[in-house]
């Protein structure tokens, strides 16, 4: 009985029981995309360079040093960490979609990115009080460490506001987030009306997220984060998959829900504080990427997890090279805008305009 | 199956259950004997479910103490308590797409732990519970695909693969049609009768406790009223206690066991 059954079940394959089977490969297979994004990526750019320039310079052997310094302090640390921040974004996503049982959640839940947003404006408009604004530092790392801190603090807040009687209550969490952020982006958009123009410009590029002249010293903030996030979220799948069965059913198969509740959400906020604090408020990657990662691996959070990084990773990539290679002269010779001449997009910009759509289109095909 | 000296697996001493300021389960007191199906029955709010899932350490008692194989609860590591005993909550919800091997893979989690990776011995205990389900051809087939027999299948399959020697069941067979509903009640007898498992099921329909069970335990407002075989406890009066209606108890035509007909409701 039993064998015929088996036979059975060989003589017409499942095509998700195919996957399961070649998902190494599947692993594999997105390790080459990004591959060749990352390649795409370094290639294309204003200043246009041969392959085999870009050969050199990568070999340190460019016979022109500006190549070598386009290529190895420009394109290769902003590539870098737009994969790294997009992945990190993916794999938070995919927690918190998991934790709150609730497949629209996205990383900015708990109010860490609002948060980290409004603690990096606070300091522009504080600078500004102070002194002048150019002669103090915005490109090191006192923005990225204070978009840590309060993106962190935010979460923090969250989480404890929605604790009752030792317990989290995840609908309580959602809310709480949801309050907070929105307080967060009131007060951020108070201090970007009184700010400046130049400084409204600096603040803009946190609130909408953007990579643009992020360099090594970014890297450097962002590898340690994701070095400590990234593993944890991963090692954590197997408990995301007991609490995705509901509090009860966790507790039934030996899981300890609060501790393991608060070390996801504290993963999922490191996650997000750490990519937040390197490329500011970029939207829809977090949710669109563990969407698409849904919908090739399934919600086992074993599978779904890894490809999140990945795709999500690829996903903000892909809109890295777009957003340096698409030009808006167009638009402005056509509608009289007041366009600058050459002036890029934020790569925030070019998820939240190809992102919403592509999420709508989702949500439509899965009604049908 | 039961007798008087077999051992006793499970047993709430003395338990008290709060919901807020409401008293749900008030000073009860219950040993489940190894080897022995016994159904929890009661009207709507007598407390059944709730004893149910203090009894699997699901709630925590105001008073009183749950012991398993004779060591209290409160002190043993929950993934050591998910080894012994599983309990399938009622209505419980998976993520959407879903698949029934993954849903069944997740029983393995005490034995197997966050990180480590699934062994020799958690395939095997995967596919008996896979197979006692009747569930194999379904295994790569997402839940919300699946009927409600199905589905409710797929979730004892889950409990089975815990591979624990006691069974704690909240209203398996709510929501089921009726074919559906004997399917989950044989099964739970073949556990029983082929793995010797210990059963404790909450059931709604009182024919089909009396029918399954060894023994019935009946409710009302967190007490027990009535403790027993079948036979004792499927009285008239206590069917006018407790549910408040007039039966008319006959011998069930296949098995013999009580069977009631209700014909009134007592107007109080």
């Amino acid at each position: 009985m039993t064998t015929t059954q088996h036979n059975h079940q060989v003589s017409r394959p499942d095509p998700r029981s195919w996957l399961i089977r070649t998902f190494p490969l599947a692993l594999l297979l997105g390790l080459i995309v990004i591959v060749g994004l990352l390649i795409v990526h370094i290639v294309v750019g204003t200043v246009e360079l041969t392959p085999s320039q870009i050969l050199a310079a990568l070999l340190n052997q460019a016979d022109d040093p500006l190549h070598r310094q386009v290529i190895w302090s420009l394109r290769m640390p902003r590539a870098l960490v737009a994969l790294v921040a997009g992945g990190m974004l993916g794999l938070a996503g995919a927690i918190l979609q998991a934790v709150t049982r609730n497949p629209l959640a996205d990383p900015g839940l708990l109010g860490v990115s609002s948060g980290g947003v409004l603690a990096v404006t606070l300091w522009i408009a504080i600078a500004a009080q102070v002194g002048d604004a150019e002669s103090l530092p915005d490109s090191g790392l006192i923005l990225p460490i204070l978009a840590l801190v309060g993106g962190l603090t935010t979460a923090t807040l969250v989480y404890t506001l929605s604790r009752q009687r030792g317990t989290t209550n995840m609908v309580r969490l959602v809310l709480t987030g949801v309050l907070v952020g929105g307080l967060c982006s009131a007060m951020t958009s108070l201090l970007l009306l009184w700010a400046s123009e130049y400084n409204v410009q600096r603040m803009l590029r946190w609130t909408i997220g953007s990579t643009a002249g992020r360099v090594w010293v970014h890297w450097h903030t962002l590898w340690p984060a994701a070095l400590l996030s990234l593993p944890l979220g991963l090692a954590c799948a197997g408990i995301a998959n007991g609490l995705q069965l509901g509090d009860e059913m966790a507790t039934s198969l030996g899981i300890r829900v609060e501790r393991g509740r608060a070390m996801l959400l504290f993963a999922a906020a490191l996650l997000t504080a750490g990519a937040v604090a390197v490329v500011g408020n970029v939207g829809f990657i977090g949710l669109v990427g563990p969407h698409m990662a849904r919908r090739i691996a399934g919600s086992d959070g074993r599978r779904l997890f890894p490809l999140s990084v990945l795709l999500s990773g690829s996903l903000l990539l892909l809109a890295d090279i777009l957003a340096r290679t698409l030009s808006l002269d167009w638009l402005g010779r056509l509608t009289n805008l007041p366009i600058p001449e050459g002036a890029g997009l934020p790569v925030g910009v070019i998820t939240a305009l190809l992102g919403a759509p592509f999420f709508l289109y989702l949500l439509l095909r899965q009604q049908q | 199956m039961s007798s008087d000296t077999a051992p006793i697996v499970l047993e709430a001493e003395a338990i008290h259950v709060h919901y807020g300021e409401r008293s749900v389960v008030a000073d009860l007191s219950l040993q489940l004997t190894q080897g022995t199906v016994t159904a929890l029955v009661g009207p709507n709010g007598s407390g059944k479910s709730t004893l149910l899932k203090t009894m699997a350490r699901l709630l925590v008692p105001s008073a009183g103490a749950i012991y398993l194989d004779g060591k209290a609860i409160t002190g043993m590591a929950s993934a050591t308590i998910a080894q012994r005993l599983a309990i399938l909550p009622q209505g419980p919800r998976a993520p959407e797409g879903l698949t029934v091997r993954e849903l069944v893979e997740q029983g393995r989690y005490p034995h197997v732990g966050a990180l480590r990776m699934l062994r020799q011995q958690d395939h095997v205990a995967i596919r008996e519970a896979l197979a006692l389900t009747d569930m194999e051809r379904f295994s790569h087939r997402a839940l919300d695909t699946l009927s409600g027999g199905e589905r409710q299948r797929a979730w004892i399959a889950l409990a089975l693969a815990q591979a624990t020697p006691l069974l704690l069941l909240d209203e398996p067979t709510t929501f089921l049609d009726i074919g559906h509903q004997l399917e989950v009640l044989e099964l739970v007898r073949r556990l029983n009768h082929e793995r010797g498992m210990t059963i404790a099921v909450v059931l709604h329909d009182l024919n089909q406790a009396a029918r399954y069970a060894d023994r019935l335990v009946v409710l009302q407002r967190g007490t027990i009223m009535s403790d027993g075989p079948p036979l004792t406890t499927l009285t008239p009066t206590i069917l006018e206690q407790v549910f408040g209606v007039r039966a008319h108890i006959i011998p069930d035509p296949e098995t013999g066991a009580p069977m009631c007909v209700p014909y009134a409701t007592i107007k109080t």
